[in-house]
């Protein structure tokens, strides 16, 4: 049997299908007209994509400026350039994936989990071969302040995020808080980079990069209970 | 496998979507009683039966209504349609997978979906019955309601090689089980 024979068959089958029963599409014209009013299109992909980097950029960059910038006066030029590079890289890519995440029936960028896994993972090498200090004195007295001030970045800014994710319409609720959770973490990265002036790489890897999955986490946690919750 | 042949007036659907974000009752009713036969079948077609369809279909429409500010002028009107259905679907199976599963009657459920055979000359529920939800959702779209492979990908929050994937799966599926009748 061939293909072709196959279509036939399911051309068949799908000739007449069963009418609606009016009554229910009463029942629904009556409740859309109760309500019909005219709303708002979403602004354009672009457009939200791009107010979500911005916002979290502005919420690193605006926190490590009012903290102080000790980290960034150390970096070097090249360590800056690949940084942050690779940061704004990340930041529109997770940007992408939320706004995607946000209105049905977007082309598919990537699973939400996918740039957190990768970008976690290339800002980690990253930091490995920037950084060439591996000592690790104090490790957790030194580090565990970075993770609470990163991930305090991080939390105002998800909550944020989130009022604006809210508009949309969340098809995957998990996926769509992952993906805000990322980008949050993101912007507490971004500030760390530019305030805490530590360059061991052990520090900046785990207490720094580590700030992203505990926010995402966070994030599809949050969006989990909401879908969980919402049927 | 061929592209459907339907040729679906999409842009119509486009206009009709614009005229109810601004309010517009008549292309509101216009659209609900356009779409609404191949929600249903798309329901029907999921193994919900009549009276889950005929629910799913209004939650959808409700759906609909209250995001209807998501959908963007100008873009293909079924995969925003579709994902959304797809949604209230998958919630539903949830919540009557977590009701069956509670009242202990879950595995007899599955069972009796398992041991359907279908019949070429039934009806296109009964014909995708033996398939997985998943390629079912994929020839319902591809091959029912006529979308084109991206179409249905964006639908299903999926790639375009997946998609075609699973069409490619169900197609052998059912060649298998039309070969045993």
């Amino acid at each position: 049997m061939r293909n072709n024979d196959i279509d036939d068959i399911l051309g068949r089958a799908a000739r007449a299908p069963e009418p609606v029963d009016p009554a229910v599409l009463a029942r629904v014209t009556t409740s859309i007209g109760a309500s019909l009013k005219a709303v708002r299109p979403l602004p354009s992909r672009w457009i939200l994509a791009g107010v979500f980097i911005v916002l979290a950029a502005a919420a690193g960059i605006g926190t490590a400026v009012v903290l102080g910038t000790g980290g960034w006066d150390r970096l070097s030029v090249m360590e800056a350039v690949v940084i942050f590079s690779a940061l704004a890289v990340l930041l529109c890519v997770v940007g992408a994936v939320c706004v995607s995440q946000i209105v049905p029936g977007s082309r598919w960028h990537a699973a939400p989990a996918l740039p957190l896994v990768a970008g976690a993972i290339a800002l980690s090498a990253i930091f490995a071969v920037l950084f060439r200090d591996y000592a690790t004195p104090h490790f957790i007295a030194s580090g565990y302040p970075c993770l609470r001030q990163g991930l305090e970045v991080a939390l105002p800014t998800g909550l944020v995020l989130w009022l604006l994710l809210r508009r949309g319409f969340a098809v995957h609720p998990a996926g769509a808080g992952l993906a805000a959770g990322t980008l949050a973490g993101l912007a507490g990265l971004t500030m760390l980079e530019m305030h805490c002036a530590y360059f061991s790489a052990p520090h900046v890897v785990v207490w720094h990069v580590g700030v992203i999955p505990i926010a995402a986490a966070a994030g599809g946690a949050i969006g989990w209970a909401i879908g969980h919750f919402r049927r | 496998m061929s592209s459907p042949s339907a040729v679906r007036p999409d842009s119509d659907l486009q206009a009709l979507m614009s005229r109810y974000q601004r309010g517009d009752f008549d292309a509101a009713t216009a659209l609900v009683h356009r779409l609404s036969p191949q929600l249903h079948r798309f329901f029907v077609v999921q193994a919900t039966g009549r009276a889950d369809a005929d629910d799913l279909l209004q939650e959808t429409w409700l759906r609909i209504h209250r995001v209807r500010h998501t959908y963007r002028p100008g873009e293909p009107v079924l995969p925003w349609l579709y994902a959304i259905a797809r949604h209230i679907r998958v919630d539903h199976y949830r919540r009557t997978r977590r009701a069956a599963v509670r009242e202990g009657r879950f595995e007899q459920a599955l069972d009796v979906a398992v041991s359907v055979r279908p019949a070429p000359a039934q009806d296109l529920e009964t014909l995708l019955s033996p398939l997985p939800p998943s390629q079912r959702e994929v020839i319902e779209m591809l091959k029912v309601a006529g979308m084109t492979l991206e179409e249905v990908a964006r639908a299903t929050s999926s790639s375009v090689g997946s998609v075609k994937q699973k069409a490619h799966r169900a197609y052998e599926k059912l060649r298998e089980w039309l070969r045993e009748e």
